[in-house]
């Protein structure tokens, strides 16, 4: 199996400035372009060899796409840019206050069952989880304009705490309403 | 390049019935046979080992033969005997404990397995088709429910092998659908696709944005569809008659009374159930609509939920569907459409039948294929259905590609060996979204072996994944330290192996020595020929550009020894010639599809977009 050597990051394949900030809709066209091109279907009825190279770039901008496409998993990616890895990232130190802020959200998710209406008060704790993740991007942004590596990172992380909460506080909401 | 269009076929291979559909005079059509019916039941006989019958035919024989008549057979394709062996116990069949675990039935003509019943439903559709076009197929594109696991395509992929097919594509059904009505309406937009078949649920939510349809999420039930509403209403009529002991004949004729029952519910408010066909004694049952919708509101609920899951997974809230698509025969249930449209907020569309929507999306899908148009004319990005992973310490489940990602997709880990000195690590690969390996679905294992004594955690193992266009995984591991590899393409532990098939191809064909021998060659000398001639057409189109003379010497030479051995009727000297300049021709090959992705963005200044701030 040949992997295709892309030296381009994903922000040149998509001829995208390299920055959070990102124009969703100019991604997703570059995307379709791209793989209008590239998609194994356009190979169907090509020799076996050009079908197998077509998978390999085709997955790759799959993969350059899905990443662009995540707030958190674009964070992770510029931070990598930089010459961070995803453990040195992950290994950033966050300040207690958040951790603090973290365990509160997470225990009235967890007690959210009990309450008489848990709909309307998951709702609002759905909406201010997101209001925090929309928060950190800014931090994140500000950060790495600064060339603040380590700020950033440390932002990244707290979206990546909050993603999670939020991920499951959804759960729930889909357990309420079944 | 020849302009006469290559004949390719839509085939929508159904737990109930079965379709093939075509392009005729520039619009996809199912074809009928000569009473004019478009559908073949799914149903297979046993009972004459000379001659396996199938649909109508078939199905007389149930009642008489229920273990020799395979219905439902979808519903085994790819399972294991112990996922089975419920699904068996109600049909009525004797399963046989295959090899490897796999689903044999027990019938009059030996033992058969579902992948062979499938062929012969394929053979039945495949000579339809060929009668009416007068020409061997070139190319089918089958669909399968989005739902389907790796083995379950891998089922569908052998029986298609089986029964001389050359598959184009595996299609998603809901998929099918959408491109069904996509290309009728030019819609943009969300759409919603919800199939409840005869035996399973799909939903599917797509975006269609000009010629690209990206499925954004899948969700569903591979155990669920209008049998179950048949079943329902029998269990019903049962406890209503004192629950009497039941014959396996007697129990699949009130099956089908209930399945009338049903049907007649989607017209009527109440019916009267003739239970005097089971046998003598049996009085007439009435049935109200009420009834039946009490009856089987769970299940419809149940296909909301679902719902439910994959718009979260697209991240979408349910009135932003634009469209809602509906397929499969149970979808005129009036309660199924009422609750469908009441979750949606929207009527869904009703404008191509829905049981053939599936057979004539899949027909434009073979003929974009299969090279009958234009290229650039519509695209189908498809995502996984399910989460892949492999098992890692204590049993876990280690999540590599996670459902919904976009097809293909490569994805690679690092693992690393637990113990001091540890030679080999051995990769279990499965499927699921638990986190437990003991309630996933296990696909394959194998060992990478010949790791150098290292202490434990020095080696670095890098596992990736590669899922193609169909949803089909390999899975390849190296030690990255020392090189040492170890490569697999899953063969689910419950599909067949390619011997065999193989094994199976050359008892069908019962042909001498020789004229396998001469088939091999003709399908390699084809495979030669296009290859050749696609290389033509690139090196016209880019060889000046991107070879250096020397490469570009050096690949016309290979040509030319493939080109030699066209006609030199050696087998061995043929493949090996093919192979090499298969080889040599993949860094041209790389390079033209950099080319292509620099071509894709012109018109993409890079100055454009250099430091400007864009939200």
């Amino acid at each position: 199996m040949t992997t295709p050597d892309f030296q381009q990051s994903y922000f040149q394949l998509f001829s995208l400035p390299r920055q959070f900030a990102l124009d969703n809709t100019l991604l997703g066209e570059r995307f379709r372009q791209l793989q209008g091109q590239l998609h194994p279907d356009r190979f169907a009825s090509k020799s076996a060899h050009e079908q197998r190279i077509a998978v390999q770039y085709s997955a790759f901008v799959n993969q350059a796409y899905t990443t662009l496409r995540r707030p958190l998993d674009r964070a992770f990616y510029l931070l990598q840019l930089a010459g961070m890895s995803a453990e040195e990232v992950s290994a950033e130190k966050i300040d207690g206050g958040f951790l603090i802020e973290q365990m509160e959200l997470r225990e009235k998710l967890e007690s959210i069952a009990d309450l008489v209406e848990p709909e309307t008060v998951l709702e609002h704790l759905i909406l201010e989880i997101a209001a925090d993740i929309k928060a950190h991007e800014q931090e994140f942004v500000a950060a790495f304009t600064a060339d603040d590596i380590s700020g950033a990172a440390s932002a990244c992380v707290k979206m990546q705490y909050l993603g999670k909460l939020h991920r499951e506080a959804e759960q729930i909401e889909s357990g309420l309403l079944d | 390049m020849p302009h006469e269009n290559k004949r390719a076929v839509g085939i929508d291979l159904g737990t109930t019935n079965s379709l093939v559909a075509t392009m005729r005079d520039g619009a996809a059509k199912t074809l009928a046979d000569a009473q004019g019916v478009v559908s073949i039941s799914s149903v297979v006989n046993y009972t004459d080992p000379q001659r396996v019958r199938v649909g109508v035919e078939a199905q007389a024989l149930a009642s008489e033969h229920p273990a020799d008549t395979l219905a439902s057979i979808k519903r085994f394709m790819g399972r294991g005997n112990e996922d089975a062996r419920d699904e068996a116990h109600r049909s009525h069949y004797a399963l046989n404990d295959g090899e490897q675990g796999m689903v044999g039935f027990e019938t009059s003509s030996g033992v058969v397995s579902p992948v062979q019943a499938s062929a012969e439903i394929l053979k039945a559709l495949r000579s339809r088709a060929e009668q009416t076009m007068d020409g061997t197929i070139e190319g089918a594109v089958i669909t399968v429910p989005a739902y389907f696991d790796e083995a379950q395509r891998q089922a569908t992929k052998d029986a298609a092998t089986l029964a001389g097919l050359p598959v184009l594509r595996l299609l998603n059904e809901p998929t099918a659908a959408a491109v069904a009505y996509g290309l009728e309406s030019a819609d943009e937009g969300l759409i919603a696709v919800y199939d409840l078949g005869g035996g399973t649920f799909d939903i599917s939510i797509l975006h269609l944005h000009r010629d690209v349809f990206e499925v954004l999420s899948t969700g569903g039930d591979t155990a669920l569809g209008g049998d179950d509403f048949d079943r329902l209403i029998a269990d019903w009529v049962l406890t209503q008659i004192g629950s009497p002991e039941l014959v396996a004949g007697q129990h699949r004729t009130l099956l089908s009374l209930a399945r009338d029952a049903k049907e007649a519910l989607s017209e009527s408010d109440d019916i009267l159930i003739p239970l005097g066909e089971i046998g003598t004694g049996f009085d007439p049952l009435s049935l109200s609509r009420t009834q039946f919708d009490a009856l089987i509101l769970p299940l419809v609920k149940h296909t909301l939920r679902a719902c439910r899951r994959a718009l979260r997974d697209a991240q979408l809230a349910p009135d932003a569907i634009n469209n809602i698509v509906l397929v499969g025969g149970s979808t005129r249930v009036p309660l199924v459409r009422a609750a469908v449209a009441e979750f949606f907020q929207r009527e869904p569309l009703a404008g191509i039948d829905p049981d053939e929507v599936v057979a004539v999306g899949a027909a434009i899908q073979a003929d974009i294929l299969v090279g009958n148009r234009p290229e650039g004319e519509l695209l189908l990005l498809d995502v996984i259905p399910l989460s892949l992973g492999i098992e890692t310490m204590g049993g876990l489940v280690e999540k590599i590609v996670e459902r919904n990602t976009t097809i293909p997709v490569v994805r690679a880990q690092e693992f690393t060996t637990y113990k001091d000195g540890q030679t080999a690590l051995a990769v279990h690969i499965v499927q699921g979204e638990r986190e437990l390996v003991a309630d996933s679905r296990s696909l394959a294992r194998f060992e990478l072996r010949g790791i150098p004594p290292m202490v434990a955690g020095a080696a670095r193992i890098l596992v990736s994944f590669q899922v193609d266009a169909d949803g089909l995984l390999s899975v390849s591991a190296r030690e990255e330290t020392t090189g040492v590899r170890s490569s697999i393409v899953v063969k689910p532990s419950f599909g067949l192996s390619d011997e065999q098939i193989s094994g199976m191809l050359q008892a069908s064909f019962s042909h001498a020595e020789e004229d396998k021998n001469s088939r091999i060659l003709a399908e390699l000398c084809v495979a030669a020929k296009q290859l050749l001639e696609g290389l033509e057409v690139a090196l016209a189109a880019d060889g000046d550009d991107l070879l250096k003379p020397g490469e570009m010497d050096a690949l016309r030479a290979q040509m030319e020894k493939v080109q030699a051995q066209l006609t030199g009727g050696n087998v061995e000297a043929l493949r090996t010639a093919s192979d090499q300049l298969g080889r040599d021709s993949e860094a041209f090959a790389a390079r033209r599809m950099d080319k292509s992705i620099r071509q894709a963005l012109t018109g993409v200044s890079l100055d454009d977009v250099s430091e400007e701030v864009s939200e």
